[in-house]
């Protein structure tokens, strides 16, 4: 098992104000940074927050961006490398972590570790993605070149989301009765793919 | 009114099949096509025909307007008259305008015996497929699926997992208005894209079955 952390100047420093912070505040800074942990862009405090984490913890600014930091990074390797949370535990030990806080460490992982490896596993980047499925069926019953029609339509709206915007961009495509037949084939074909997977 | 000897009656409320009110260019057609010489309405016919078929008939109109026997008023005219009447005709399906009734009601209009026939040939012949076919292409929709490629992948591991083991589907949708889409579909919103695909088609199927599908008119 590779080694998570390994012990440069910084990590040292880090760990050395970690052993320092207030062991019952603690367990709740770490859930809060597990909560967060699966988003890409997204940081576990705002600066509001920050500010009253200085006060709180009792550092100073640029110590705490070093604590943060440092400990999403543990987190992130845990997930990583899916650690158990024993294995976990043994590791921030042997980097001279104290009992107390390798236990929470190790405490938070049991409880939201599955949760994050699986969110994570769900994280792709694609330029887009699939987010809304919607349709209308119609009966068309006459247009500008063909009177006394009854043919039915499907009008397939597909809603595709992609990652830099938050605009879905809607995708329509009809089908009379062939085409979604061919295209319903289509998908069991994928389908049949899946599941030579599992 | 119609009485047969058995004493039935029918009355026949049908006006012509192009409509209570004559088109203007149909009218303006037959008193043209009096004077016609048959080998230029075949010709021009045949340019109509064409066109109702989506092909580019320009070449065989100019070849016509520059033989200079009519001139480009009543080439116009002709022309217009034709292709109303035509389409007309053809958006009606064979089942409720029948060859004997399309051809009265030419005659009612007085044109000529033996443009009549040619009509009719263009109308209930073999081309007629073809040019339901083609008047079916221009009509109004929703862009359609031309191509569909699509691919399965499994992430093996990502910068964030070393073993992520996760398929995924990316899909590429190829529409006739020529707009390409290209995006990625997580497993679970495929299958919801299957099973909501599948509820159309069944509810296709129930539509088609029910009888008010089944009204001949």
């Amino acid at each position: 098992m590779a080694t998570i952390v390994k012990e440069t100047q910084s990590i040292k420093q880090a760990l050395v104000l970690i052993n320092g912070i207030d062991t019952g505040k603690f367990p709740r800074l770490l859930s809060r940074i597990l909560q967060k942990l699966h988003l890409k862009d997204e940081h576990s405090f705002n600066e509001e927050e920050k500010e009253k984490l200085q006060a709180a913890l009792s550092l100073e600014k640029q110590d705490l961006h070093l604590v943060l930091e440092t400990v999403s990074f543990i987190l992130e390797q845990a997930a990583y490398y899916n650690m158990k949370p024993a294995a976990l535990q043994q590791q921030l030990e042997n980097v001279h972590l104290n009992q107390e806080k390798s236990e929470a460490f190790a405490l938070a992982w049991t409880n939201m570790g599955q949760d994050i490896v699986e969110k994570l596993r769900q994280n792709t980047f694609a330029p887009k993605k699939l987010e809304n499925i919607g349709w209308c069926l119609n009966l068309e019953m006459g247009q500008s070149t063909q009177a006394k029609m009854k043919s039915p339509h499907a009008i397939l709206e597909l809603g595709v989301n992609s990652e830099d915007s938050e605009n879905t961009e809607k995708i329509f495509v009809e089908f009379n009765h062939g085409e979604l037949l061919e295209f319903y084939n289509k998908l069991e074909t994928i389908q049949a793919q899946l599941d030579s997977l599992t | 009114m119609v009485c047969n000897l058995e004493g039935t009656c029918s009355m026949s409320h049908r006006s012509c099949f192009l409509g209570a009110r004559m088109p203007l260019e149909v009218d303006l057609m037959v008193k043209q096509l009096k004077d016609l010489d048959k080998e230029i309405f075949r010709k021009i016919l045949k340019a109509v025909v064409n066109s109702l078929e989506g092909k580019d008939s320009t070449e065989s109109v100019r070849s016509i307007a520059e033989t200079k026997s009519l001139s480009e008023e009543q080439l116009s005219c002709i022309l217009a008259g034709m292709y109303t009447l035509l389409s007309e005709a053809l958006r009606l399906p064979q089942s409720s305008l029948k060859q004997e009734v399309f051809k009265d009601d030419l005659r009612d209009l007085r044109i000529p015996e033996e443009y009549i026939s040619d009509f009719a040939s263009v109308v209930f012949g073999s081309r007629r497929s073809v040019l339901e076919a083609a008047a079916l292409q221009k009509g109004n929709r929703l862009p359609s699926l031309q191509d569909f490629r699509w691919r399965v992948d499994v992430a093996i591991s990502s910068s964030s997992l070393t073993r992520a083991l996760q398929p995924s589907i990316l899909m590429q949708l190829k529409l006739s208005d020529g707009e390409a889409h290209r995006f990625e579909v997580p497993v679970a919103k495929f299958q919801e894209l299957r099973y909501n695909v599948a509820l159309i088609l069944k509810e296709m199927n129930d539509l088609e079955k029910r009888s008010i599908l089944k009204i001949q008119d």
